[in-house]
C-alpha cells in the first residue's frame, strides 16, 4: 500500500492551520517591530539635531524653526571650531596610533602567555575604567609639570591609557577565537615568521583591531577634562568648545552644528571598517 | 544620597579635590611663588612687549568670545601682546589647573588671566595662587573709585591688589510680560505669586551659583532687608535669621515647578526653562546676555526685567594673574586696557557684550565720558544706575557655602 504524502503546499497548509507557523510569523512582526521602533529610538533624538542645524530663529511654541539660514556655522567657525577640529583629530589619532599597539600586546600576553599575577595585571589594565578622568588627570599633573612634559605628549599619555581596558578587551576577545594552527601551517610551508605576522596573523585579527582602534580614537576624540587639565589650553579641541558653549544660554544652534560635525569622523571610520570587512569577506568567498 | 545625582558630579569632585589642595598647600603654604616686582609701569609695558598671554575664561556667552577675539585681542596686539582666549566651561577648571601648577611650582604656568570673582578668587588667595600686589601700578586704576566697595572686596575677601577690576553685574530677575499680567515688585511677593500660580515659577538648587545667589536674595528679603544680615559670617546670625529663610523656601516648594520635587540643576536649565514657556521667571547674575537672547529669539520677547523693592545683590568680576604664570607683565598689561575707558564703553554697547563698566563716570575726563553717553540703551535691560539701585552687598565666601548646605538639609532632607 502506498504512503501517500502530503504536498508540500498541503501540509504548510495543514501547519498553518495547526498553529505551527503562529508564531514565527508573529515573530517576525515582532522583529519588524523592534527594527522600527530601534531606528526611531537612535535617529529621533538626531532631528532635532538636525533642524537646529539651520536653523537661524527657533522661539517657543514653534514646532518648526521661524527662520533658516546658516548663522550657526558661521558663528562655530567664529569659535575657531576648523582649527579645534584640526587639533581633536590630532589628538585622537595620537591616542590611537599609541593605544591599539599596546592593547594588542597586552592582549597576546593574556590570552597565551599566562603571565604570573594575570588577575591582577588584568585588573590593572582594566583600572582606569574604574577611576575618573578627572582625578588622573589633577593627580598627574603636578607630575607632569615638575618633570616639564609637552602638554601634547602628556594628554596622550593619560588618554593612551585610558583607551588600553577597551583596545586590550577587544582584542583578548579576538585571540580567545584565534586559531594557531593557520600560523603552524604557514610555518610549515615555509612562510617566514614577518610574513606569517603580515599575511596570517594581522589580516585575521583585523576587524578585531580595527573595533579597538576606532574605539581608542574615540576617547581621545571626546575627552574634555585631560586636554584641559594636562594640557593646559594649549589645545582647544571640539569637546572644549562644546562644553563651553554648553555652558551658556542660547547657544543650541552651534552647539547643533559642533555636535553633528564632532559625529562624522567617528561615522566615516565606522563606516570605512564595514565596508572594508565586507569587501575582504567578498574575497575569501 | 539620590540627591547627589542633581549635581554634576565632575562639579562636586572638583570642588572636593580643589578644597583638599588648599588644605595641603596651607599646610605648606611656604612653598607657593611669589609674583614677581615690578618698580614702576613702564618696566611692566617693556617686559610685556612680545609675550603671550592666555586668557581662560568661561566660554558659554558667545558675546563675551566674540568681544574678546574682535576688540580686546587686536588692541593688545597694538602694544605688542599676543592674547590667546582658552574657553572653559566653568571657571573652577582654570582654577584646578592654577592649583596643579602651584602645587608643581611651575614658573612658566599656562594659566596668565583668569576671568575670576567670589569664591574661585578667595580659594585661590587662600592657596597664595595669585600675584599680589600689581593693580595699583595699572594707569588706569586711577578711572575707578578707589573706595568703591565692590571693588575693594570680593564676596567679603578683600581684593588687596590680587585681581584689576573688570565688569560689575547686578542680580536680574526677568519675567515674560505676555503671561505675568501683574508683576510682583518684591522678593516675598515674587513668593506669593509662586504660591498662587503652582508650576509656574523654579530656581535652580544651590549649590548652584545662581540658584545660590537667589537664596541670599531671599535671606535679604525674610530678614526685612540686606541691612539686617552681617556680611561677615556669623553663627548665631545665621542661627537667628536662617529659620525664616528655610521656613519661606518650604513655603513655596509644593507650588513651585514639578511640585517643587525637582530642581534646575543649573541658571542654564533654568534659562531653558524659561525660553520653552514651561516657567514664567529665570534669574541671572549676568544681565549682560538678556538683550541678545530676545533678539535672536530665544527669550519671548516680552520679557522684562522685574523691578524689585529691596534692590539686588550686586558684584564685580576681575581679572586675576596666577603667580605661577611666565608673562606676568603681558597680563598685567591686558588687564590695563581692559580697564582702559575706550574697551570698558565697547564691553558695556549692548550690541557688543552689555558688561556694566567699573569705571566711574566722575573720574573720567569729557572725551572719555561721551563714549560712553554715545552708547545706545539694550531694550531690556535698564542702565547700571536704575538696576544697581538700592543694591545689596555680596555675603561673605562663608556665608554662600553654610547657606548652599542648609538648603540642602532642609529642603532635600526631608524626601
Amino acid at each position: 500500500m502506498a504512503v501517500i504524502l502530503p504536498a508540500p503546499a498541503e501540509s504548510r497548509k495543514e501547519a498553518t492551520r495547526n498553529g505551527l507557523f503562529a508564531s514565527r510569523r508573529l515573530g517576525r512582526w515582532g522583529r519588524w517591530l523592534l527594527v522600527l521602533a530601534m531606528t526611531v529610538w537612535f535617529l529621533a533624538p538626531l532631528l532635532p539635531l538636525a533642524l537646529w542645524f539651520f536653523a537661524e530663529r527657533w522661539s517657543f511654541p514653534g514646532i518648526l524653526p521661524q527662520e533658516w539660514g546658516t548663522g550657526a556655522v558661521q558663528e562655530a567657525l567664529a569659535q575657531g571650531a576648523v582649527p579645534a577640529f584640526g587639533r581633536s583629530l590630532g589628538v585622537a589619532l595620537a591616542v590611537m596610533a599609541v593605544a591599539t599597539p599596546m592593547g594588542l600586546l597586552a592582549a597576546r600576553a593574556f590570552a597565551f602567555h599566562r603571565p604570573h599575577g594575570a588577575g591582577f595585571l588584568s585588573a590593572l589594565v582594566f583600572a582606569p575604567l574604574a577611576l575618573p578622568p578627572f582625578a588622573a588627570a589633577f593627580g598627574l599633573n603636578v607630575l607632569f609639570l615638575r618633570l616639564h612634559l609637552p602638554p601634547m605628549f602628556g594628554i596622550v599619555l593619560v588618554l593612551a591609557v585610558y583607551a588600553l581596558p577597551y583596545t586590550t578587551f577587544t582584542l583578548r576577545v579576538a585571540y580567545g577565537a584565534y586559531e594557531c594552527g593557520f600560523e603552524d601551517e604557514a610555518r610549515m610551508l615555509g612562510a617566514s615568521r614577518w610574513r606569517v605576522l603580515s599575511r596570517v596573523h594581522l589580516p585575521l585579527l583585523a576587524p578585531a583591531l580595527m573595533r579597538a582602534a576606532f574605539l581608542a580614537f574615540l576617547v581621545g576624540w571626546s575627552d574634555y577634562v585631560v586636554t584641559l587639565l594636562v594640557g593646559g589650553g594649549t589645545l582647544v579641541t571640539v569637546p572644549l568648545l562644546v562644553a563651553s558653549a554648553a555652558a551658556g544660554t542660547g547657544n543650541d544652534a552651534m552647539l547643533s552644528v559642533l555636535s553633528v560635525t564632532a559625529v562624522l569622523p567617528p561615522l566615516v571610520l565606522l563606516l570605512g571598517a564595514a565596508i572594508h570587512t565586507r569587501r575582504r569577506l567578498g574575497v575569501r568567498s | 544620597m539620590k540627591d547627589m545625582s542633581s549635581w554634576s558630579r565632575r562639579k562636586f569632585l572638583a570642588a572636593a579635590v580643589m578644597t583638599g589642595t588648599v588644605a595641603g598647600l596651607s599646610a605648606c603654604s611656604g612653598a607657593a611663588p611669589t609674583a614677581r616686582t615690578f618698580d614702576d609701569w613702564a618696566q611692566v609695558s617693556d617686559q610685556a612687549r612680545g609675550q603671550t598671554v592666555k586668557l581662560w575664561m568661561y566660554g558659554g556667552d558667545q558675546q563675551g568670545n566674540t568681544y574678546i577675539d574682535q576688540h580686546l585681542v587686536p588692541a593688545a596686539a597694538e602694544v605688542g601682546v599676543k592674547l590667546e582666549r582658552v574657553p572653559v566651561a566653568d571657571t573652577k577648571d582654570a582654577m584646578n589647573r592654577v592649583l596643579s601648577e602651584v602645587q608643581a611650582g611651575t614658573t612658566d604656568g599656562a594659566v596668565d588671566l583668569v576671568w575670576v570673582n567670589g569664591d574661585n578668587f578667595g580659594t585661590g588667595k587662600q592657596a597664595g595662587a595669585w600675584a599680589c600686589g600689581w593693580t595699583s601700578l595699572l594707569p588706569n586704576m586711577a578711572l575707578t573709585a578707589p573706595q568703591d566697595p565692590l571693588l575693594t572686596n570680593d564676596f567679603g575677601t578683600p581684593v588687596e591688589d590680587c585681581e584689576a577690576p573688570w565688569n560689575k553685574a547686578q542680580f536680574t530677575v526677568v519675567y515674560n510680560a505676555a503671561t505675568v499680567e501683574r508683576p510682583p515688585g518684591s522678593i516675598a511677593e515674587l513668593l506669593q505669586w509662586a504660591r498662587k500660580n503652582p508650576g509656574r515659577f523654579t530656581y535652580p538648587a544651590p549649590p548652584d551659583f545662581t540658584g545660590s545667589v537667589f537664596t541670599r536674595q531671599v535671606l535679604n528679603s525674610v530678614s526685612g532687608g540686606y541691612e539686617n544680615v552681617p556680611l561677615a559670617f556669623d553663627r548665631s546670625a545665621y542661627e537667628d535669621l536662617t529659620p525664616a529663610l528655610f521656613d519661606a523656601m518650604s513655603e513655596v516648594a509644593p507650588a513651585l515647578w514639578r511640585e517643587g520635587r525637582t530642581y534646575p540643576k543649573s541658571g542654564e536649565e533654568l534659562n531653558a526653562l524659561f525660553a520653552d514657556g514651561q516657567v514664567d521667571f529665570t534669574m541671572t547674575y549676568g544681565p549682560a546676555t538678556l538683550t541678545k537672547l530676545v533678539k535672536d529669539g530665544t527669550y519671548p520677547p516680552q520679557t522684562t526685567v522685574l523691578e524689585l523693592d529691596g534692590g539686588t545683590l550686586g558684584n564685580a568680576s576681575f581679572l586675576a594673574v596666577p603667580a605661577t604664570s611666565g608673562n606676568q607683565a603681558g597680563a598685567m598689561v591686558v588687564a590695563n586696557i581692559a580697564l582702559s575707558a575706550e574697551q570698558q564703553a565697547t564691553k558695556a554697547d549692548p550690541r557688543i557684550w552689555g558688561q556694566f563698566p567699573v569705571v566711574s563716570a566722575e573720574r573720567l575726563d569729557h572725551r572719555q565720558q561721551q563714549l560712553f553717553e554715545a552708547l545706545p540703551t539694550s531694550s531690556v535691560v535698564p542702565a547700571y544706575e536704575v538696576l544697581s539701585r538700592k543694591a545689596n552687598p555680596e555675603l561673605s565666601a562663608e556665608w554662600v557655602s553654610e547657606l548652599d548646605q542648609g538648603w540642602r538639609r532642609e529642603l532635600l532632607g526631608g524626601k
